[in-house]
């Protein structure tokens, strides 16, 4: 592989390809579904690629070469040459960044991880979570990745990670479920049982659910509900999703609320953490917002120049991404309200407006209502229509223990606690 | 090479001992294009191939796939999965399918403009010809891509099935602000064609014409008082609560529970076919074999034959969306809506083309049949509960309606429903169909694949609107 991938690099160069990023990448994966109690699919996956991003004349291509042979390299170097003389050239780029670096971060890594017996995991998941639930569903993934990144900035660096992930969703009667994940890049930190327990207490306390009144609420957010609403916050935080009116933060400096929200790809234990991005910068953990303040958008070293700015190293070549995102405020009882809501997981979030935030998401699984502290009744039929800039400045407080959450609904993981927000809009089907 | 190379891994998945055995060979050629705010922000091209397989061993289900085809390596790989799903036997589902008919078959689509013939330049020129026309707005977002996707499926029973299917599809997303407001419109568009397509979507009209609609909107547009009225929903809305409202819920899988824990279950159970669930007037149709739609398809990929089919009929659910496997279940016969993204995922249920059938009121004379009420004549925001029967769209083109005309726009009125009820609550059906492109996500890895949707204007009597 390393032949193909500097003959590509050398066949670009002669052909006077101004910037060249290429990245070997190889992903071996297995997947158990199961569903009603059953092993229902057990799959196997193992794919190669070389991703090509490259600029001539500021034309910006991308494409990828699957079939490993010189004479297709070469066919492929053919058809980008031949397709840059069609294209137009991109007003807003800006060249990749310039190397070689040091690489300092040390990332969690099992490299026995493909020789787990996935079985024994997800017995102990299901037995745990059956202890207290009548069915469950869910998946279980592990994946091992082989990356290797040159670019024409001097960049020649490779990486292996490990990963594993659980979903578990629990259900006793009609309308009673729970549902919990985890996911670890090591076999040793992933927490099978406390996950399923946890999925099965929700779906045990969330008997006989009933309907309560629209209106505004005092909400408390469990980490599995709150991190789908991070993934909303923090791809807003890209400058390409800011450009293209995708995102309600559109004022640096601005104070969005009182609440931290970081970007971090350097945490061992973070299951996006990664050595270097896209474009072989070194990762680093970058403040998004401090405090409520808005201080930096996420970039690549494009998007940076364009700005005068310096890369954040959360190069997307096209579109800076976040990695892991970390959330914090001001530590408190979550659950001290007189009367609130607690939700454990929502999905289908839309917006009617990226741009002034408005939006409305679907609480599902178990949400109780609380009074005076205590889960009082399980709830069902609600909707948060609401603004996400009203939502972010009216958090309150959260809890102190912090979850690492990756979900469906959750693609980017977050390291997030429950979180207290005052003056959420729950609204209902008026028929 | 790919018809040598799908037989060879059906052979050796057979001598692993697996009874039931399929190979899809996927190749897809991609183009890809993006303009932002008047920049081409990137333009790319993707060619991949690989195989999936999908087998029965002691009746577990195992997949697997990879994009070499060296075959030693395909045999280990083979035999390290077979082992595997055996394993895996002990806390496995014994899954059996419903006895199909073996299909031989070789069909692509045509195209009059080629996507291989028309070049780069000329499709970059088709965002720049639309962007031009809106570019007194700063915030703009298209994309262009297009795909011939070329299919090999075999299975173990006989089945053997070529396709070739092109596809385009188009999306823009603007913002139009004024006076530190602002609204938004994102609309994909879609198609199994050549480029011809592109004319027939006339989007340097239809772009701009939206743009003044939105303004219209924002400067003008009255916020709606929350009470009982009529509402006329246009074939965008129509589309958008077919799919989400009748197609996913008939989905058979989601009715067992094999989705519950991504895509989530279902309000309907098996036991509620032929049971009143709309009024009178509403057919719901699925129909994977309409020319040129987005969500074309002649086999679904368990080798099935695809045929249009009714979800509701009169008012009554009629059928659901049925693979080999939830048919078995059913004491059934598939109905051919087993569909993958691509090579390397399981094929599952999936919708194709789903829309309202035409009833034989124009949309003036439902306008002037509607003393009071709202014309919510596209959407922007909607989204429904995991079980499919709690649902809100809020209107993003809208129109306030006294005595039976519109008189001025309304801002983003909210229809709050349960699926029932809005089925029940239509009471005329409009005589012309239109269909909207969307990429449609199931499945863990999730899957998102092209489907269509849509049908006529439809008056809902008497509902709520917020």
């Amino acid at each position: 592989m390393e032949d193909i991938i500097h003959h590509i690099k050398n066949q670009l160069k002669k052909k006077e390809v101004d910037d060249i990023v290429l990245g070997f990448s190889e992903r071996e994966g297995k997947h158990i579904k199961f569903v009603n109690n059953k092993v229902v699919k057990t799959g196997y996956e193992l794919t190669s690629e070389i991703s090509i991003f490259c600029s001539k004349d500021r034309k910006i291509i991308s494409t990828s070469l699957k079939d490993m042979s010189k004479a297709k390299a070469d066919e492929l170097i053919k058809k980008i040459i031949r397709f840059s003389k069609n294209i137009q050239p991109s007003n807003d780029y800006y060249g990749i960044a310039e190397g070689p670096f040091n690489y300092k971060s040390k990332i969690d890594y099992d490299k026995r991880i493909m020789d787990a017996n996935e079985l024994d995991v997800l017995e102990k998941g299901m037995n745990k979570a059956l202890e207290n639930s009548k069915r469950v569903s869910g998946d279980l993934e592990i994946w091992h990745l082989n990356n290797h990144l040159i670019t024409s900035g001097n960049v020649d660096v490779s990486d292996k990670s490990s990963s594993i992930y659980f979903s578990i969703r629990a259900f006793n009667k009609k309308d009673e479920s729970g549902h919990m994940t985890c996911c670890s890049n090591t076999l040793r930190n992933l927490e099978v049982e406390k996950t399923s327990e946890r999925a099965a207490e929700i779906a045990s306390l969330a008997k006989n659910p009933k309907e309560i009144k629209s209106g505004r609420y005092k909400v408390i957010f469990s980490q599995m509900a709150f991190a789908p609403l991070l993934n909303n916050i923090s791809d807003a935080a890209s400058i390409y999703n800011v450009e293209s009116g995708f995102s309600f933060l559109n004022e640096l400096n601005k104070n969005y609320g009182n609440f931290t929200l970081e970007d971090d790809a350097t945490l061992p234990d973070g299951f996006n953490s990664c050595r270097f991005d896209d474009e072989g910068v070194p990762t680093k953990k970058t403040v998004m917002i401090d405090k409520g303040i808005l201080k930096t958008y996420l970039h690549n070293t494009s998007t940076a120049r364009k700005y005068n700015l310096k890369t954040t190293a959360n190069a997307g070549l096209i579109s800076p991404r976040p990695f892991n995102i970390v959330f914090d405020c001001k530590k408190g009882d979550v659950f001290d309200v007189k009367d609130g809501i607690y939700i454990t997981n929502i999905w289908y979030t839309r917006f009617q407006n990226y741009h002034n935030g408005d939006f409305s998401t679907i609480p599902r699984d178990g949400a109780f209502l609380i009074k005076n502290g205590k889960i009082s009744q399980s709830l069902k039929g609600l909707r948060i229509s609401d603004n996400m800039l009203n939502l972010l400045k009216n958090i309150k407080c959260c809890s102190r223990k912090v979850l690492q959450i990756k979900s469906w609904e959750a693609e980017i993981p977050a390291f997030t606690p429950e979180v207290l927000i005052n003056n959420i809009n729950i609204t209902k089907p008026t028929q | 090479m790919k018809e040598g190379i799908a037989e060879f891994c059906l052979k050796k998945a057979q001598e692993f001992g697996c009874k039931y055995v399929e190979v899809r060979f996927e190749k897809r050629s991609s183009n890809s294009f993006v303009m932002k705010n008047g920049n081409l922000e990137i333009s790319g091209f993707d060619i991949t191939s690989g195989i999936g397989i999908r087998y029965k061993i002691n009746n577990n289900i195992g997949f697997i796939s990879f994009n070499r085809f060296d075959k030693d390596k395909i045999s280990s790989l083979l035999k390290k999965s077979v082992s595997s799903t055996i394993n895996s036997s002990r806390m496995a589902k014994d899954i059996y399918f419903s006895d199909e008919k073996k299909e031989v078959a070789r069909y692509n689509v045509g195209q009059k403009e080629k996507i291989e013939d028309f070049t780069e330049d000329r499709k970059i020129k088709i965002l720049k010809d639309i962007d031009k026309e809106i570019k007194a707005i700063p915030q703009r977002y298209l994309s262009l891509s297009d795909e011939i996707a070329e299919k090999y499926y075999i299975n173990s029973e006989g089945s053997r099935i070529h396709s070739l299917i092109p596809r385009i599809s188009f999306m823009y997303f603007i913002t139009v602000s004024e006076n530190n407001k602002s609204v938004q419109k994102y609309l994909p568009h879609g198609a199994c064609s050549g480029y011809e397509s592109i004319k027939k979507w006339d989007l340097e009209k239809k772009i701009p014409e939206q743009v003044l609609i939105l303004e219209n909107n924002l400067m003008n547009g009255i916020k709606s008082k929350k009470e009982k009225m009529d509402l006329i929903i246009g074939s965008e809305v129509t589309g958008i609560a077919v799919h989400e409202s009748v197609g996913h819920p008939y989905e058979a899988d989601r009715i067992l529970g094999r989705e519950a824990a991504q895509a989530g279950e279902s309000f309907i159970n098996v036991n509620m076919i032929n049971k009143k669930i709309a009024s009178n007037i509403v057919n719901v149709i699925e129909d994977p074999t309409l020319e040129n739609s987005y969500g074309f398809y002649l086999y679904d990929d368990e080798g099935v034959k695809a045929r249009k089919k009714y979800l509701i009929k009169k008012g009554m659910i009629n059928e659901f969306l049925h693979n080999r496997e939830t048919a078995f279940e059913m004491n059934n016969k598939s109905n051919g809506c087993s569909r993958a993204n691509n090579y390397d995922v399981e094929p599952m249920i999936r919708m194709s083309n789903t829309y309202v059938e035409p009833g034989d009121s124009s949309e003036e004379e439902i306008i002037k049949e509607t003393n009071k009420g709202i014309y919510m004549k596209s959407y922007m925001q909607w989204n429904i509960d995991d079980k499919r029967y709690h649902q809100r769209y809020t209107g993003s083109e809208a129109y306030l309606i006294e005595k039976g005309e519109l008189t001025k726009p309304v801002f983003a009125p909210v229809m709050e429903i349960t699926t029932p009820n809005l089925w029940s609550s239509v009471d005329i059906i409009g005589d012309k169909i239109e269909m909207y492109a969307g990429n449609c996500g199931k499945g863990n890895p999730m899957q998102g694949i092209p489907v269509y949707f849509g049908g006529p204007v439809m008056r809902l009597r008497n509902i709520m609107v917020k």
